[in-house]
Formats: structure tokens, C-alpha cells, sequence
């Protein structure tokens, strides 16, 4: 359809005072400042189809920081620890990525990314000191290959460029699944800034622990706090090979590993230990299997178990119906739910 | 501004409409079914922000949990687990609430988004348009109850030309037995009637018909003990928490007509109880509500309105098979009426008297006859007359005919009498006070709505739908509503509930209601009443106190029943009282010389018509005895002369 014939441009200024708030106001908003745009009827969620497609599943080897080797350590029975957690917060965030026009093949992408943290009180959660969740509604599009956009919208902090060069100096391939994919990368880094800058301020500010959905390797400060327990689902990078392998898969409900250290490359360097929170028998050798990262402090040893007790803890309430009920936290669920409502 | 205490949400397939909406709260809320809520509108309709009042009818209450089965799996199967969560689920507490009212009142919209706040005394008001009549210098309002929730306290008022004419009438009572809702609530409800019926709109006073136990025999004693929490809703609804001060008791004599028939019989209380009897004149003019279908056909109906007419208070003449001239004025100068008659008529084998068959001359006088012995106490033979003050009523007084120890049929001639006369007299603008409540109990007896059609009942449906535009306004109450005649509750104006039991929720009459509310209504405290009036679109909650009466129960303990007495007793009791001259050896001198009815007859009198002189006056109502005289020698009559020597025609 493109532009439409008899409609004005209207200013961006004027239109900046009304950012979009929904995928269909940002289509329609998309329509109104760009010759050539037609909109994508229907626009639907785009993450899933195109996430985790750059990672390759991976065996990495641990480097250790408790004992020689990795090797299983009881930590306590699912059915004990129940009620006993540490943590008083969880922070988590959410995307949300859909097309919602195209410039002559080229996606418009709109990306939503959230971000909270629920606060433990009285065994009920809440916003995190009554503060409202970080929510930041971008476009993503690769500037270089649509013409005929404005200065005031390239400008603009919530329009993104999805169309730079690499480090290597490579550009994007105008192949819209390429540019998908740079935009969700996009809105991936966008999700992990506000989740980092959340969890920085828990730990400039709070001195309980915090469960963070996910690695706490992106700050400086997250990654060194001892208040910051990361907690990681998914696998596609495994630390353990050989042995530590069968170690790892044959960890029982309840069971943790041996400390190794993770340092991925320009994050930063943290304690790491897989932790089954819940019996693996009659399922995939990852059922109930979670890496917890922590910072490395003087005092990581005698936390670890302590920590492990907590995170299988966490496993009660149940998070179904997520697909993930298996390893997600109940807070974490929840703050999914808080931000899917309010984001 | 107060905090607001929930947000109004509204989806496709829950959406808001002009008659209902939904909002949800923090679980620690106060809100609970039956709370006035007001929602404040989020946009401007006409430039005014919308203002919606709603009253919850239902609660909903759920947590993120798909499937009861999640939770077991989560918990091991054990419940004992569940306890040590770390986190709770997330739950929501979500509310229906029906509207009330709307501000303004038109546009008529579906209920906006907006904030919930809870409705505090003003908004109750305006939520139940009690403002159209709580203006200053045209109060009309009769506080109910008083309406809790959270930290509003707020009086409950009808509107007394709602309540008790002209514009609707009318007040019924349902509730369940031994739960201190209908007769307390009647109680109260006079108490506040008394004291905040407005002087505008005339004098008021009350007949109750007390039908069972001591409910309402001691109106004029002091509740034993009262509650603090009463004594402030007293206090807070402007009553004072006292007995009534002006009550009177009707009750008939028992069968024997030794004594009242009444469980009001301690002396301590017999001031202000007056006999209730009546003669032929009076019950032939009910004779209807006696006599059932089957007697009454149309030749025993015209019988009984010739003896009405042509016998009762007339002097028949000797004529045809009556052998001699007949007054009759009382049920025995009936009966030898009719023995007369019958004599004749078959000493000249007549099959008819002035069109009247015999056999319809017999039928009538068994049915009649009868009367007075099924309505014995009640229906004198000598056709004295003792009643209620027709006439001379008086402002804010309280009079009960205690009906509970008698028959059925008594019962029935006792009311359709008295409410007939009321009738008559306030149609007639002579009663004494210009309204008049009417409170009858166990209207599932005297109006049910699966029998044939009764005197009594009749009368009921005549005057809840006529007698507002009289005065006379119908207070009733059963157990079961939905067995009453529809008629009789659906005239009912204002509508009160008590605890209700579960099989009569589930009758068609409260499908209006929504489960919740059923469900409230089953598990009432004492106390608290569900009020439906004309003002009100929706059925309120309200807490009454106690009424500041004596209860039945406390009563019959603290003031026994007199125990029943012989003739010579119960003619001490009655003279002794306005005579304390009366004594035992003086009475028992008249047992010695007359006979019990005729005693009793003069005692009856006696009591009815209080002389000054009470021995004179008694004695004037027993029959003259000619003293014997004493024969002296001296007067003695002279001997017959002898008989002369010779006389032939000597023996």
C-alpha cells in the first residue's frame, strides 16, 4: 500500500509526544513518517523464531575453583528445604519483537523490552520500592538500506540502526532474515541493559540476594556483587566434558557440582555450579538442571551450598504452566507475568 | 482523598455493564458482599466525571495456578509442603458489584475504567437516593439498621411515606425460627417508627398479634441486658433504647373463663391486660371466617343474615311454631331460639319456616351454636362486649392480642374482627391516630399461597393492596417467604431478610439474588438484616441492636405464668384487683349462693365496666335471691274452725 495518497507527513515532533504503545500504533505510526512503508498485517511475535539461531550447542571444559575435578556434592532433599530461601528479590526481563511494516523487503522491527524486579515481602511479591518496571519501546531497521528517512526519526534515542558495521567492519546482508536477526540481537542487548542496570542498583542499595534470571557476567558490578546470584536455564554452552560430563547428567534432585569459573569473552569472570532442583529420572539428561553464577569472593566456598539450598527452594511454588516449570523459580514466573501485564 | 481500595477492570469475555461491574482489590481489602463501593470515572461525560455506586453481589478469588494438579506436583503431593513456600502464589481478589446509581443519570453507560473507592456515609446516601428525603425540613426517614463496612458506619433509613404510606406500604419479614430476626426486628423497627415518624404526617400507632409463644408479651419491660454495641447503634440512630411506654393487652379468657388466657398472667404485669370478649352480635358478623365452604352455601348464607338482621337484637313474637316471645341477645338466648323453633316445627310437621328449610334451620344452628364452644373465653354466652379502644387509639401506643394459647379458629375470628373494625374506623377518620400498624406473624399460616381461599386471607390481600391509601399498613413475617401468597408479599414495599434456610434460597424467589448473596443470607449472624426497599435498586446489608424490650424467653423466666386457679381464686384475682375489699371468705360466700357461669358473667362485667362500688355492682349482675323467712309462734295462723256437730257432709 505505501504511503498513503492524500496524507500529509505529519511532524515527528508532534508525533514523538505520542510514542507508540502497541504494535498496531507503531505500525501506524511507521506509516505516517515513511514514504514506501506498507504495514505487515497481524504483526506476530518474531523472538522464537529467530532466538538462539547464532549459538552453537557447545561442551566447554570447567576451569575449576573447588577441587580438581567436577564432581557431585549433596546439598539437601528437595522436601527439606522447602520455605528456606535467601533470596528477597528477582529480577527478570521480557522482549517482545514483532514486524510491523517493510520498506521494499526491509523489516521494520518493533521491539518491547522490560525488565523488573519483584521484591519479597511476607512471602508475597512486589514491585521492588513501588518502582515501575523499565519498558522501552524501540524500531529497529538497518538505516542504509531505507531511503528516505528524516533526520529527526534517525535521530531519534527509540529508533534503532540494526544496519552498522561489525567490529570486523562486515554490514548486515540485506536478507530480511539476516536483518531479523541483527534487530533481535539488537533487542537482546537492549533487555540485558535495563536488567543490568536494575541489578546494579540492587546491589549499590540492598544487602540480600537477589535471584537474576540468567548470567550476571554483562556488569562490572553485578558480576563482583555478593548479593547477585545469577541463575541460568538454558545449556547451550555446557562446562563439563569426559567425566564431568557423566557427572553433570547423573547429578541427583538436590545435588550440586563442584565450583568452575566462567569468564565469557568481554564479560566478566564469575563462580559457577550446576544445581538439579528437581529428580531428572524418566527425563532429558537437563530436566531440573540450572547454573547458578556467583561473584568470586573470599567467601564463595562456604556460600555455594548455601546458595544451592536456596535455589532448591525456589523450585516450589511450581512455575507451570511455563514450558520451563522445570528449572524457573516461581519469582521468576511471576515477574513475567507482572511485566507481560504491565509492559 | 482517601486511598482507593480496588480498580475496576473490564474484559471481552467479563465486560462492564450499565447494571454491573467488576474490580479487584488488595487481598488485605475490607470489601465483601454486601459493601457500597463508588467508582470514580477516569474521563469527563458531558464535563462532569462520572460517579457509578455499586454494592458487591459477588467475589471471586484465584491465583495463577493452571491446573489443581500443578499445585500437588508442586507440593509432593503432601499438603503439608504447601505451608513452606517460600513465595505465595500470586492471587487476586475480584469483585461484581451491581450498580446502585449512577451520577449523573444520564447518558446511561456501561461502568468506565476508574479508581474503587469505599463508599463512605455520604456516598451511602446518595448510592441509595436517601438524599431525596434526609433534606432538611422534609425528613421522612425512619433509620432500619446501620450499614458496616471497613470504617464507615452509616444509618440505613426508609422512607417513611414508602414504609407506611402513601406512595407504597407495607413491610414483610422472612427468616428462620429461634434467630432473634422477625420479632426483634419488629421491635426495633416500632421503637424507630415511634420515634422518627415524622409529627407532619399525623399520629401512629401499632396492633400486634402476638401467635405464638411470649414473643411479644413484655413490650413495656426492659431488655435485661444491652450490649454496648447496641446501646451506640441506639445511640447512633437516634432512638432511645427504652420499652415501649404506652402498651395495652387484649387477651379472651380460657375455656373454663377462670382466667386470661395469656403467658402474660404474672400479677406483676396484669395492669394494663383488659379481657377481649365478644357476643353473639359481634361474632355473627364474622361468622364467615368460622364457617367453612361447605356450610356456607347460599341458603345457609341468607339463614344467618335473617338472624342477623330479624333475630339478633329484636324481640321475636310468639308466631307460628314459636311458643313464646324471644329476645335474643346472647349465644344460650340463641340457642333456646332455636330449640323453640324446631320444636314447633316439628310438633306441626313443617318442613319450612318463613322459606327456610328445617334442615338448614339445623345446620346453621350446629354450626352456630358451635362457636361458642370452639371460641369458649373469646365468645360469651351473656353477650358482653369487651374490645379493643376502636376510637380512642393513642399516639405511639402499642397494642397486642395475644392469640397463642387459642385455636385456630379463634385466631381467625379474633383478627378478621379487629382488622375489619380498624378498616372501618380509619375509613371513617375516627380510630384515634391516623396510621396504624398492623403486625401479624406466621403469615405462612394466615396467608399461604397453596390453600383455598380463607376469610383471613382474603382480608390480608385486601389490605396490602388497599390499605395504604387508609393508614393501614401491614408489618408481617414468616419463615418461609415463597409460601406466602404473592400477592400479600409482593405488596410489601420494603422487604426485610434474616438468616434464611438453604431450601428456601433455592425457590425461584431469590434467583433474583446472586449466589453470593444466597450464600450470606444463609450464614446471617444475629443482627443483621438484608433490606430490600423502594429506594434501594439493590438489597442492603444492615446490623440492628437489640430491642430494648424484654424477650420472650427472659421474660416468661423473670415473670412465670400464674398458675392456673380455681373459681374462687380467679374471682378474688379479678375483684381483689379493683377492690382490695374483695375478700377470699367474701367470694367464696358468693360461690356458696350462685352458679359458675353466672359468677363468671358478673366477674366479666365487673372487670369490663371497673365501678366504683365493685361488691355492689357485682352482686347487681347475679340474680335476686328471696331470702327465706323465719316463721314465729306468734303469727302463726288460727286453727280451723271445727267442724259443726252434725254436719252431714263431715267425714
Amino acid at each position: 500500500m505505501g504511503h498513503r495518497a492524500g496524507v500529509n507527513q505529519r511532524p515527528f515532533d508532534e508525533e514523538a509526544r505520542n510514542w507508540p504503545a502497541s504494535p498496531h500504533e507503531a505500525a501506524k505510526f511507521f506509516l505516517d513518517q515513511l514514504p514506501g512503508c506498507e504495514p505487515v498485517e497481524g504483526a506476530r511475535a518474531e523472538s522464537e523464531r529467530y532466538s538462539h539461531g547464532e549459538d552453537v550447542p557447545v561442551l566447554l571444559a570447567p576451569q575449576m575453583l573447588e577441587g580438581e575435578a567436577l564432581r557431585a556434592v549433596h546439598v539437601a532433599d528437595p522436601r527439606t528445604v522447602r520455605g528456606e530461601s535467601g533470596f528477597a528479590g528477582f529480577l527478570d526481563g521480557t522482549q517482545d519483537v514483532r514486524v510491523v511494516n517493510h520498506v521494499y523487503g526491509v523489516p521494520i522491527v518493533w521491539g518491547v523490552v522490560s525488565a523488573a524486579i519483584r521484591a519479597r515481602i511476607n512471602k508475597r511479591l512486589v514491585s521492588w520500592n513501588s518502582r515501575a518496571p523499565i519498558v522501552k519501546r524501540n524500531y529497529y531497521l538497518p538505516f542504509r538500506y531505507v531511503n528516505g528517512m528524516r533526520d529527526a526519526l534517525k535521530s531519534h534515542p527509540n529508533v534503532v540502526d540494526t544496519g552498522r558495521a561489525s567490529a570486523s567492519g562486515d554490514f548486515p546482508s540485506r536478507h530480511p532474515a539476516a536483518l531479523m536477526e541483527a534487530a533481535i540481537k539488537r533487542v537482546q542487548i537492549d533487555r540485558e541493559s535495563i536488567e543490568t542496570v536494575l541489578a546494579e542498583e540492587w546491589c549499590a542499595r540492598e544487602t540480600s540476594a537477589l535471584y537474576v534470571d540468567g548470567s550476571i557476567t554483562a556488569s562490572k558490578a553485578v558480576s563482583t556483587s555478593p548479593f547477585a546470584i545469577g541463575v541460568v536455564k538454558t545449556h547451550r554452552r555446557l562446562y563439563a566434558e569426559g567425566d564431568a560430563f557423566r557427572t553433570l547428567v547423573g547429578l541427583r534432585a538436590g545435588e550440586r557440582t563442584t565450583m568452575f569459573r566462567v569468564s565469557p569473552q568481554s564479560r566478566f569472570p564469575v563462580a559457577s555450579w550446576y544445581v538439579r532442583v528437581r529428580p531428572a529420572a524418566g527425563r532429558d539428561a537437563l530436566f531440573g538442571l540450572v547454573r547458578a553464577e556467583a561473584a568470586i569472593t573470599g567467601d564463595i566456598s562456604d556460600r555455594v551450598t548455601e546458595i544451592s539450598r536456596w535455589i532448591i527452594a525456589e523450585a516450589s511454588p511450581l512455575s507451570l504452566p511455563d514450558g520451563r516449570w522445570d528449572k524457573m523459580a516461581y519469582g521468576i514466573r511471576e515477574t513475567e507475568e507482572f511485566l507481560r501485564a504491565t509492559s | 482523598m482517601t486511598e482507593p481500595l480496588g480498580r475496576v477492570v473490564a474484559t471481552e469475555r467479563k465486560p462492564n455493564t450499565p447494571h454491573e461491574f467488576h474490580f479487584w482489590t488488595s487481598l488485605e481489602s475490607p470489601v465483601g458482599i454486601g459493601t457500597i463501593v463508588r467508582v470514580d470515572g477516569s474521563h469527563p461525560i458531558d464535563g462532569r466525571i462520572p460517579h457509578i455506586y455499586g454494592i458487591v453481589v459477588e467475589g471471586f478469588s484465584y491465583t495463577d495456578l493452571q491446573s489443581p494438579m500443578h499445585d500437588v506436583l508442586g507440593h509432593d503431593g503432601s499438603p503439608a509442603n504447601a505451608g513452606f513456600s517460600a513465595t505465595e502464589r500470586a492471587e487476586i481478589r475480584l469483585y461484581s458489584a451491581a450498580v446502585l446509581r449512577q451520577i449523573p443519570e444520564e447518558p446511561l453507560q456501561p461502568v468506565p475504567m476508574g479508581q474503587v473507592f469505599l463508599a463512605g456515609e455520604e456516598d451511602v446516601a446518595t448510592a441509595l437516593r436517601m438524599d431525596a428525603y434526609l433534606k432538611e425540613g422534609a425528613h421522612t426517614g425512619i433509620p432500619i439498621g446501620v450499614y458496616r463496612a471497613g470504617a464507615t458506619d452509616s444509618v440505613i433509613w426508609l422512607d417513611a411515606d414508602f414504609l407506611l404510606g402513601p406512595e407504597a406500604a407495607h413491610l414483610n419479614i422472612s427468616g428462620m425460627s429461634g434467630l432473634a430476626t422477625k420479632t426483634s426486628a419488629v421491635e426495633w423497627l416500632l421503637s424507630s417508627v415511634f420515634t422518627h415518624f415524622p409529627e407532619s404526617k399525623g399520629s401512629i400507632a401499632a396492633v400486634c398479634f402476638n401467635v405464638k409463644g411470649p414473643d411479644l408479651c413484655y413490650l413495656d419491660q426492659p431488655a435485661v441486658r444491652l450490649e454496648d454495641s447496641d446501646r451506640a447503634l441506639y445511640e447512633k440512630m437516634k432512638v432511645e433504647p427504652a420499652p415501649f411506654k404506652q402498651v395495652q393487652y387484649f387477651a379472651p379468657y380460657n375455656a373454663k373463663g377462670y382466667s386470661l388466657n395469656t403467658l402474660r398472667s404474672n400479677e406483676a404485669l396484669t395492669h394494663n391486660v383488659t379481657p377481649l370478649t365478644w357476643g353473639l352480635r359481634e361474632v355473627l358478623q364474622y361468622a364467615e371466617v368460622l364457617l367453612n365452604k361447605d356450610d356456607l352455601d347460599a341458603k345457609a348464607d341468607a339463614l344467618i343474615d335473617f338472624i342477623s338482621e330479624r333475630v339478633v337484637g329484636c324481640r321475636m313474637e310468639r308466631d307460628g311454631p314459636l311458643s313464646r316471645d324471644h329476645s335474643v341477645e346472647s349465644f344460650a338466648d340463641l340457642e333456646a331460639w332455636f330449640r323453640d323453633l324446631l320444636q314447633g316445627m316439628e310438633a306441626k310437621n313443617q318442613d319450612s319456616w318463613r322459606t327456610h328449610h328445617i334442615a338448614t334451620i339445623r345446620k346453621v344452628r350446629n354450626r352456630l351454636i358451635n362457636i361458642s364452644t370452639r371460641c369458649a373465653g373469646l365468645v360469651t354466652n351473656s353477650g358482653d362486649v369487651s374490645d379493643l379502644p376502636f376510637g380512642s387509639f393513642e399516639d405511639r401506643a402499642v397494642y397486642v392480642v395475644d392469640v397463642a394459647s387459642l385455636e385456630e379458629d379463634a385466631q381467625d375470628l379474633i383478627f378478621a374482627r379487629i382488622v375489619s373494625r380498624l378498616r372501618e374506623h380509619l375509613e371513617r377518620r375516627d380510630l384515634g391516630v391516623k396510621h396504624l400498624i398492623v403486625f401479624v406473624d406466621e403469615l405462612n399460616k394466615y396467608a399461604p399461597n397453596d390453600t383455598q381461599d380463607t376469610y383471613v386471607r382474603k382480608m390480608l390481600l385486601d389490605i396490602s393492596e388497599r390499605g395504604r391509601y387508609l393508614g393501614l399498613v401491614l408489618f408481617s413475617a414468616q419463615q418461609f417467604r415463597s409460601q406466602v401468597h404473592r400477592r400479600v408479599v409482593g405488596n410489601s414495599g420494603t422487604a426485610i431478610y434474616g438468616r434464611m434456610d438453604g431450601d428456601e434460597l433455592a425457590t425461584p424467589g431469590y434467583a433474583v439474588l446472586s449466589p453470593a448473596v444466597r450464600t450470606k443470607l444463609a450464614t446471617l449472624e444475629k443482627g443483621q438484616l438484608m433490606v430490600r426497599h423502594p429506594h434501594f435498586t439493590q438489597p442492603i446489608f444492615v446490623r440492628f441492636p437489640r430491642p430494648a424490650v424484654l424477650s420472650g424467653r427472659e421474660g416468661a423466666e423473670k415473670f412465670p405464668q400464674a398458675v392456673e386457679v380455681g373459681l374462687a381464686a380467679a374471682l378474688y384475682r379479678s375483684l381483689h384487683e379493683l377492690d382490695p375489699g374483695v375478700t377470699m371468705g367474701w367470694v367464696k360466700d358468693m360461690i356458696d349462693l350462685y352458679d359458675e357461669h353466672e359468677l363468671i358473667d358478673a366477674r366479666n362485667v365487673t372487670t369490663l365496666m371497673k365501678p366504683a362500688n365493685v361488691r355492689a355492682f357485682f352482686q347487681s349482675r347475679l340474680k335476686k335471691i328471696i331470702p327465706s323467712e323465719t316463721v314465729s309462734a306468734g303469727t302463726r295462723p288460727a286453727a280451723l274452725k271445727p267442724l259443726p256437730v252434725g254436719d252431714p257432709y263431715g267425714s
